[in-house]
């Protein structure tokens, strides 16, 4: 039969908050007798407790924790038995903080996985079980006024971002986008952002190449190369810029940006470098001039000048 | 601006991506349709598009003759509602080609809102949202298959007659 039962107003406190506890003790547990003692076990720590008769005849042993300045303790309520010490019940009591608002949220629209992609920054350890939903709406106007829903994004466990499919999306009108945390003490909420998918939309970096002399392309001249490009074929319907950054190598000297330049060219002539010397070059692109962010840089391309 | 003759630049250049990127969704499910099942010229198909009874959008206000802003914008938004329809009703093509079908379908919803939006801005939008009209009925694999060959056609058409007529809106 069952001894001992341990009650808690509530299994999670705020750090440094007060908790009671109880203990009640069946009054058909045949291994107790008037002078059995009942103690607490607090963590490792073990502590008397206050006895009172409830009035249905049942003993209750409570314990009161002044603050409980540790984000997860272990509450055990004992019987003295011969020598050794019988756990009774145990109890899990947790204590952290509300969580703190979410803060540098930011979207950016990827179109290898058609989704917008969302992260955050989560604040500092509440040490509590905390969970983070991104929520969003469309809007006609600047997200003063909400039209349509889009279902809450929850991130796998323990990450910082999540994914908007492309279903929800309407890529060219203002979506209000925020996160929201919640934990066992309360909620909080990231302020808001306003915006249009596409104006967010970061490209995948251009290829560059290098243009080798052919009857049709005569050689380059010293201190030049000769270099063509190519946007990321899947956003060949948006309209972009880009530019060109080339840096000596051994890469002791800064890089060198050239641009705004085309987003296609079939054949570029780059000049004004060290004749006989080495280069590293790459390229990025941007959606322009309608909104977006520069893509990564493309992969080095290293090419050499002609001699003089 | 009042339903003049220009409409704005960054309408427009929105505008002009939608097209491009619908116009290459469609692209891309004609050339599986031609990959997978051989459907490559919708020219072996109109006796087929007859018989279906596929509609064709109204483009005359958007024509270089009859150029007219207000009405060539709701002819458009009036296609593109009715390409979703038409769309819609392919579904089930296969699985092959549902995620091209979806995204293409996904563009043309968007490209449809962008215009029903500006035609608010310039107070000229319908009274009373379009309602789809019957659309055909795809009773086989190979009719949902042709039907697609022969929509995206008739949309691609659309869109080079649109793309034409916004152009002359774009501000002198």
């Amino acid at each position: 039969e069952e001894c001992g039962r341990i009650s808690l107003p509530t299994p999670i406190v705020h750090l440094g908050d007060p908790i009671t506890a109880s203990c009640t003790i069946s009054p058909n547990c045949s291994h107790l007798d008037p002078e059995s003692q009942i103690l607490w076990k607090l963590g490792t720590e073990l502590q008397p407790g206050k006895r009172q008769r409830l009035a249905d005849g049942r003993q209750e042993f409570t314990i009161t924790v002044a603050h409980l300045n540790s984000p997860r303790v272990l509450l055990s309520c004992c019987l003295r038995w011969g020598t050794s010490l019988q756990i009774l019940d145990q109890a899990e009591v947790q204590a952290g903080y509300p969580p703190a608002a979410p803060h540098n949220l930011s979207c950016l629209m990827n179109l290898t996985t058609n989704s917008l992609i969302c992260q955050w920054e989560p604040g500092p350890n509440n040490h509590l079980s905390t969970n983070f939903t991104l929520k969003s709406f469309k809007s006609r106007g600047n997200c003063q006024t909400q039209e349509d829903s889009i279902p809450d994004c929850v991130p796998n466990d323990g990450q910082n971002h999540c994914s908007i499919p492309r279903r929800h999306l309407q890529l060219y009108q203002n979506m209000g986008i925020w996160v929201q945390a919640e934990n066992a003490l309360g909620t909080s909420k990231s302020p808001q952002l306003c915006l249009v998918p596409m104006d967010v939309v970061k490209l995948e970096p251009p290829t560059l190449w290098a243009l080798d002399p052919s009857p049709e392309v005569a050689p380059p001249q010293p201190g030049c190369l000769l270099l063509r490009w190519e946007p990321w074929r899947p956003s060949l319907y948006i309209e972009q810029k880009c530019e060109l950054r080339h840096q000596p190598q051994p890469g002791e000297a800064s890089w060198a940006l050239v641009g705004p330049l085309l987003s296609q060219t079939l054949q570029y002539e780059l000049c004004g470098l060290l004749p006989s010397t080495a280069y590293a070059l790459q390229l990025r692109c941007t959606r322009w001039p309608l909104p977006g962010h520069w893509s990564d840089w493309s992969p080095s391309l290293t090419l050499t000048t002609a001699q003089q | 601006p009042g339903p003049g003759s220009s409409l704005p630049q960054s309408f427009l250049l929105k505008c002009f991506e939608q097209m491009r990127k619908v116009q290459a969704d469609g692209t891309a499910l004609q050339e599986r349709l031609c990959a997978t099942y051989k459907l490559c010229h919708p020219e072996e198909l109109v006796l087929l598009g007859h018989a279906l009874g596929i509609p064709q959008p109204p483009l005359s206000s958007c024509s270089s003759q009859a150029l007219q802003l207000t009405g060539c914008l709701r002819q458009l938004h009036g296609g593109l509602f009715l390409y979703q329809g038409l769309l819609q009703a392919l579904a089930g093509i296969s699985p092959e080609l549902a995620p091209t079908l979806d995204t293409l379908q996904l563009d043309i919803s968007d490209f449809a809102v962008n215009i029903w939006q500006q035609m608010e801005e310039l107070g000229v939008a319908p009274a009373v949202p379009p309602t789809q009209g019957t659309m055909p009925t795809f009773t086989s694999s190979f009719q949902r298959r042709a039907g697609g060959v022969l929509v995206t056609s008739d949309l691609q058409s659309f869109l080079e007659l649109a793309y034409r007529a916004l152009r002359s809106f774009a501000k002198p």
